[in-house]
């Protein structure tokens, strides 16, 4: 005789669950996959609608027909210097946070272990608790004429270097604060943690026979690198640039307080859809780090740098 | 023959743990050389110890006569095969068995042509384009042989290597090293936790415990002649007997082995002992008898087909006294 313990409607609804599991499944996911289709996937399609649109020259009013006008303008010299002038940005942060995060990625993925990587964990994230703002105002104190650190290069007599610097064209000012070596500093520590944790997971997940491997068939730590570690960390390293990347092509706040006073697409942005009320145009700026990132990724998963996950 | 790894009162410690605690052992060159031992008794180090990937702590470790303190392992002439393999996910397997010559700067035609002559000594051509993912646990393994054998290392160490395999895949890559290594002529090393492995390959065992090397001989002398009561106990299936059991027995008052293939089952008059049947098994070729005499218990082999006297019934037992082995107590 089967024993049948429990009676009533939520034990019915379990029953239900048990024998129908893609009833359970549609009550799982159903509430967060309408937050992200009609909240988070609607604005984005309501964000690439306004971009087809375009403004009225005269009357300054949106004309609701769809044309291609308003990506024409983002091609004008003007406006196509703030769409190169983010992007090599993004680009440089990218690279120089890869540099700097892998070596502390690596040394926490393989060597630090207890207190040690409970000290990495707090000194990556700590600065990620305290406000952007304070972060950027400080910055911008620390890069002033008058900041710390042009009393540290000039302490240590290196203020010839400094002033080579900023004599340069273009990355050059009148002091690092508004050059735009000033804005990168910034964009590079406030985004670097981002770089570093993903990069240290794919790390960590590198099995360490595998390096021994490499090492007992006769390669060089160089090739190691070269050949096992770097490929398995790709998805990591790729995970990481997608966070700087993106971040700082739609950072409109850092180049305002540091920097030249130059547009980068985030500031382009904010100007249009604020008092100049071009949405279309605004729009159409907000498509440009979609495609980039969209490019970015197509091209990374041609060359293989998923094939390891 | 010249002795390939030796071994001069080595020994590794890990904090307060001694892992390997003065070992000397001498494995000549073409040796097909096994380190038995139960886990943590200190074989896996001494394999890395030759490898390279740990350093003694004390005494010398030479490969063909050299000290090898401070090299590293991708300068040592041996080769090791992991216990999971190690396969590299991200490379085909041609690529994986062809790094070793890659990291040397052969160029590409020549090391893929060596990868593809190995892949076929160990019997797996035209798997070259595929990655590790998409084989069977048996044929990483051999992906794993051919990786480790390109680079024609002198010597070939082998972790555990056929740990991961089901039996009857096991037995027959055991049949397949043996052949590989008397056809290639190198010296192999390889650790295992399994004395059946290790009696049935190696042509010489060290059994290891506790960090030490308790004996070193051929299967033979192992599994015939244990030393002490460890290796009889850790080898097979031998009747153990205390001093005080062996004396109630008509034996020496001593720890001494007896294997169950030496023990009859006899009518009590001609019986040196006799107790009650407490268990028979069938496998297959024979039955394994357990008796009891009193504190101690007897294990007896009978052919099939044997008449067997019941379980619970009083049975007498006997042996030659010369299949009687002393050994000592440890």
């Amino acid at each position: 005789m089967m024993q049948v313990a429990r009676k009533g409607p939520w034990a019915a609804l379990s029953d239900l669950f048990w024998r129908r599991p893609g009833v359970l499944l549609i009550v799982l996911l159903g509430p967060p996959l309408i937050w992200l289709v009609v909240i988070y996937i609607g604005s984005l399609v309501a964000l690439l609608v306004q971009s087809f649109f375009s403004i009225d020259e005269f009357s300054g009013l949106i004309t609701h027909e769809f044309t291609l006008k308003t990506y024409g303008e983002l091609l004008r010299p003007s406006n196509f210097d703030i769409i190169l002038r983010t992007t090599l940005m993004a680009a440089s942060v990218t690279i120089a946070s890869a540099f700097i995060a892998f070596p502390i990625a690596y040394y926490a993925a393989r060597y630090a272990t207890g207190r040690m990587k409970a000290f990495f964990y707090l000194g990556v994230m700590l600065p990620l608790w305290s406000s952007y703002l304070v972060k950027v105002y400080a910055w911008k104190l620390i890069l002033a004429k008058e900041g710390i650190l042009n009393w540290a290069i000039d302490g240590i007599g290196a203020s010839a270097v400094l002033n080579g610097l900023l004599a340069l064209p273009v990355i050059g000012g009148n002091s690092l604060s508004v050059s735009y070596v000033g804005t990168f500093l910034v964009f590079l520590y406030v985004w670097l943690p981002y770089m570093i944790l993903p990069l240290q997971a794919a790390l960590e997940r590198v099995p360490r026979n595998l390096l021994e491997a490499s090492d007992d068939l006769g390669a060089q730590s160089r090739q190691t690198l070269r050949y096992v570690i770097l490929p398995l960390a790709l998805p990591g390293l790729i995970a990481g640039s997608i966070f700087t990347f993106s971040l700082t092509l739609g950072d409109y706040i850092i180049p305002q307080i540091v920097g030249s006073s130059r547009l980068f697409i985030g500031q382009a942005v904010y100007a249009h859809q604020g008092t100049a009320g071009n949405i279309p145009l605004a729009a159409a700026f907000a498509v440009v780090p979609i495609v980039i990132m969209g490019l970015y990724l197509w091209a990374a998963k041609r060359k293989g740098a998923f094939d390891a996950l | 023959m010249p002795i390939a790894v030796e071994f001069q009162n080595v020994s590794r410690h890990f904090g307060s743990v001694r892992a390997v605690d003065d070992v000397s052992v001498a494995i000549e060159e073409g040796a097909f050389f096994a380190m038995l031992g139960p886990s943590g008794s200190g074989k896996t180090t001494c394999l890395r110890l030759t490898s390279g990937f740990e350093r003694p702590s004390a005494g010398h470790v030479r490969i063909f006569g050299e000290d090898c303190e401070g090299v590293p392992p991708n300068r040592r002439p041996v080769n090791t095969v992991f216990q999971d393999y190690a396969l590299f996910p991200h490379l085909s397997v041609r690529d994986n068995v062809a790094y070793g010559l890659m990291v040397r700067g052969l160029d590409k035609t020549e090391r893929y042509a060596r990868a593809d002559e190995m892949l076929e000594l160990v019997k797996l051509p035209g798997y070259g384009s595929r990655k590790p993912a998409a084989l069977s646990g048996g044929q990483r393994q051999r992906v794993a042989l051919a990786r480790a054998l390109v680079t024609k290392p002198r010597v070939l160490l082998l972790d555990e290597p056929l740990g991961a395999l089901d039996l009857k895949l096991r037995e027959a890559m055991q049949d397949e090293l043996k052949l590989l290594q008397g056809s290639l002529g190198i010296t192999f090393i390889f650790v295992t936790h399994d004395q059946g492995e290790a009696l049935s390959m190696a042509d010489r065992v060290a059994v290891f415990n506790q960090g030490r090397i308790v004996q070193v001989g051929t299967p033979q002398d192992i599994y015939e002649r244990p030393r002490t009561r460890f290796v009889a106990d850790f080898v097979g299936s031998a009747n153990v007997l205390s001093p005080a059991q062996s004396r109630a027995a008509g034996g020496p008052e001593k720890w001494v082995s007896l294997r169950p293939e030496a023990i009859m089952l006899t009518p009590a008059p001609q019986a040196r002992v006799s107790g009650t049947v407490t268990g028979i098994r069938y496998l297959g070729a024979m039955n394994r008898v357990s008796v009891a005499l009193g504190e101690a218990m007897l294990v007896a082999t009978v052919p099939s087909g044997a008449a067997l006297p019941p379980v619970g019934a009083e049975t007498g037992l006997t042996w030659d006294t010369r299949s009687v082995h002393e050994m000592d107590g440890e």
